[in-house]
């Protein structure tokens, strides 16, 4: 322990000396473990921002589409796709785990109220959505209800900040007429509703004039038409989605005469997994650089050690004819090539925490706002891991220095 | 008591195809005690022979007893030990560690020695009063003279209180005034301390300090002989024989 300390203090005086050329030795390290901590620091923020995103909305929600690599697309038909009767035979079928379920159809249109214009990103949805998605809350005004869905009727509910922009406020814009473009037609559409998104850490993705906007289903979808890609369903959130979205596949498969896995589903679950896995290979991709300048600054450890140990070798030869041991000049050198890459562990976590939070100030500026999350233990293992690359690199140089011939080391010039 | 024994000690070095054989067959027995010069020309194997018997060099054959034990049968660990603690070894060249002070490098022993950190430093700042530096311990090497370098080696050499003391040409380096203080240090270790000092010069001057004056030539011994201080000390009657 005696020697430990005194050994720290030898490390720390040879560094000072050295300053540049230890600083230089260290840029390795210090950039592998800065882009580690940066690397897994914005993955973890990223990861939370996705959970509490889908958090949010609920996570009870699953959409059912036919899988379109099973689809034989030169000759699809009409029967591969949904309708109302589908629907309708899925909730009987299981009426105690289906709170809800719709036609999900979508549809973009262009507007313009007196001067001012906006794009409108327009979802097609069934009677009382707002019942059961919990990212939408009315301000002012109705949801759509059964009987415009059955009318066909051609209403619209928009949100708050697309009638500030249009109307100059959110009671300004009930009854005024929105002129939409559906199907290649154009028609005028009635504001019955206004809603506020809630707030999101992606919102600000949405490009400023592009509003999103609640129409009846069968309004969106072509005059005639009876046919629709996705079904949303809104199931008890205290069930397994995962198992509940195989029995409704399955289900519509074997009513419709489809194949096993001709229809799949996407939920929440589903997504959060893809998006994580996504997260996942970009952490791994880029773990493997941070690995590989861990790697160089290794070797440039083992390096500017090994110089070190030729420039000392008179003083090896001096400290051996006084009486140091083998084991003595082992581990001062291996305290030294440690300290030397914990200190560049220690500035690369300082410098990966700093490059995080850029990186969430340029996400803020780009519209998605979340909070840096860094984990101690990270901050531990990369410290450790760091201590652990001096030790494997500065061994050699060590055991060259440590086997040394007093004599010959005395006789160095 | 004989501390030192060498027999039939032999050292070749080998560069490539030449080979130098520095020591033909020494044979030297030193007594504890003994204050003893060791004289020759350049080249003789002086230096051969002391780095032999403060076990920082191998024989290539022979045998070297330090009490009484075969030096060549240790392993490194013990020869660590050796150096640490029964040999203090002075050099020409004083060889301090660079930029580090004198109290560092007196304490260096001790730290090798695991000397706990409050009585090494208070020793080491004894050592250094004693050798006249009391007031220079924070020094670095560079900011003093040759003389007060090797008296901070004398002091380093003595960190652990070793009794044998080999000096490779301790005033080789210094001019006449600061050779003779060096030598009164080493006379009043010897004399007043009890200790086995071994000193290799090539002044008749130094080796007068001395009792017992050994001449090299050629990697032989060709002259043993006492002084007049060492006839008049009456030491060697004791010893008898000698
Ligand atoms: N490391 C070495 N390699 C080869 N020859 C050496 C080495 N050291 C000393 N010698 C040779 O050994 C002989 C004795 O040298 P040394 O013991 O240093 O003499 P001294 O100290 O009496 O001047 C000399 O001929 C010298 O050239
Ligand atoms: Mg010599």
């Amino acid at each position: 322990m005696m020697l430990f300390l005194e050994n720290v203090n030898l490390a720390l005086t040879a560094i000072k000396t050295n300053k540049m050329r230890s600083f230089l030795t260290m840029l390795g390290i210090i950039i592998g473990i800065s882009s580690v901590i940066a690397i897994t620091s914005i993955g973890a923020s990223a990861k939370g921002a996705v959970t509490a995103e889908f958090e949010a909305m609920g996570s009870s929600y699953l959409y059912i589409m036919p899988n379109w690599e099973m689809m034989n697309t030169d000759d699809f038909s009409m029967n591969d796709f949904f309708t109302s009767e589908d629907i309708n035979a899925l909730k009987a079928r299981f009426p105690e785990m289906i709170k809800y379920a719709v036609p999900y159809v979508s549809g973009s249109s262009a507007t313009k109220v007196g001067r001012t214009d906006a794009n409108l990103s327009i979802l097609g949805v069934g009677a009382n959505y707002d019942d059961y998605n919990k990212t939408l809350l009315m301000q002012s005004g109705r949801m759509i209800l059964d009987s415009d869905i059955r009318g066909r009727k051609n209403v619209i509910v928009i949100q708050d900040k697309m009638a500030v922009r249009l109307f100059g406020s959110k009671d300004a814009a009930l009854k005024k007429e929105v002129p939409v473009t559906l199907n290649g037609e154009q028609t005028d559409a009635t504001v019955i509703g206004v809603f506020e998104e809630k707030e999101s850490a992606f919102a600000g993705l949405a490009t400023s004039n592009t509003y999103k906007c609640y129409m009846p289903y069968s309004t969106v979808l072509p005059a005639g038409e009876e046919y629709f890609n996705y079904i949303e369903i809104y199931c008890d959130p205290d069930t397994d989605i995962a198992a509940q979205g195989k029995s409704f596949t399955g289900y519509l498969e074997n009513v419709k005469g489809k194949d096993e896995g001709f229809y799949t589903f996407e939920s929440a679950e589903s997504q959060m997994e893809m998006i994580n896995k996504v997260l996942g290979i970009l952490s791994i991709a880029i773990g493997a650089i941070a690995a590989i300048s861990l790697l160089v600054g290794g070797i440039g450890i083992m390096n500017i050690m090994l110089v070190s140990v030729t420039e000392r070798t008179r003083e090896i030869g001096i400290r051996k004819s006084l009486g140091a041991r083998t084991k003595d000049i082992l581990t001062q050198f291996l305290i030294e090539a440690m300290i030397l890459s914990v200190i560049g562990g220690g500035i690369g976590t300082l410098f990966g925490i700093g490059i995080g939070k850029i990186g969430m100030i340029v996400a803020g500026t780009q519209g998605i706002h979340m909070s840096l999350v860094i984990e101690p233990l990270t901050i531990i293992i990369a410290v450790l891991f760091s201590a652990g690359v001096g030790l494997f690199f500065g061994l050699f140089p060590a055991k060259k220095a440590a086997k040394l011939d007093p004599i010959e080391a005395l006789r160095f010039e | 008591m004989e501390v030192i024994k060498v027999c039939n000690l032999e050292k070749i070095y080998k560069n490539g195809n030449i080979e130098v054989k520095a020591l033909k067959g020494v044979n030297l027995t030193i007594h504890q005690g003994e204050f003893v010069a060791i004289m020759g020309a350049s080249g003789s194997g002086k230096s051969t022979l002391m780095n032999v018997l403060g076990c920082l060099d191998k024989p290539s054959s022979g045998n070297y007893y330090l009490d009484g034990e075969d030096v060549s049968r240790l392993r490194d660990d013990e020869l660590s030990y050796i150096r640490n603690r029964k040999i203090g070894f002075v050099f020409q060249s004083f060889n301090l560690i660079p930029r580090t002070s004198a109290l560092k490098n007196v304490e260096l022993p001790m730290v090798y020695g695991r000397t706990a950190k409050q009585e090494r430093r208070k020793r080491a700042i004894s050592l250094l009063t004693d050798v006249g530096l009391g007031d220079r311990y924070n020094h670095m090497p560079n900011e003093i003279s040759g003389g007060q370098k090797q008296r901070v080696a004398i002091a380093r050499a003595l960190a652990n209180e070793p009794p044998i003391i080999l000096a490779d040409e301790p005033t080789g380096n210094l001019d006449s005034k600061s050779s003779v203080e060096i030598m009164e240090i080493f006379t009043d270790l010897n004399r007043n301390r009890g200790n086995t000092v071994i000193i290799v010069t090539h002044e008749p001057d130094i080796a007068e300090f001395t009792d017992r004056v050994i001449t090299f030539r050629d990697g032989n011994i060709i002259k043993d002989e006492l002084t007049g201080r060492g006839v008049a000390s009456g030491f060697y009657g004791e010893v008898s024989g000698k």
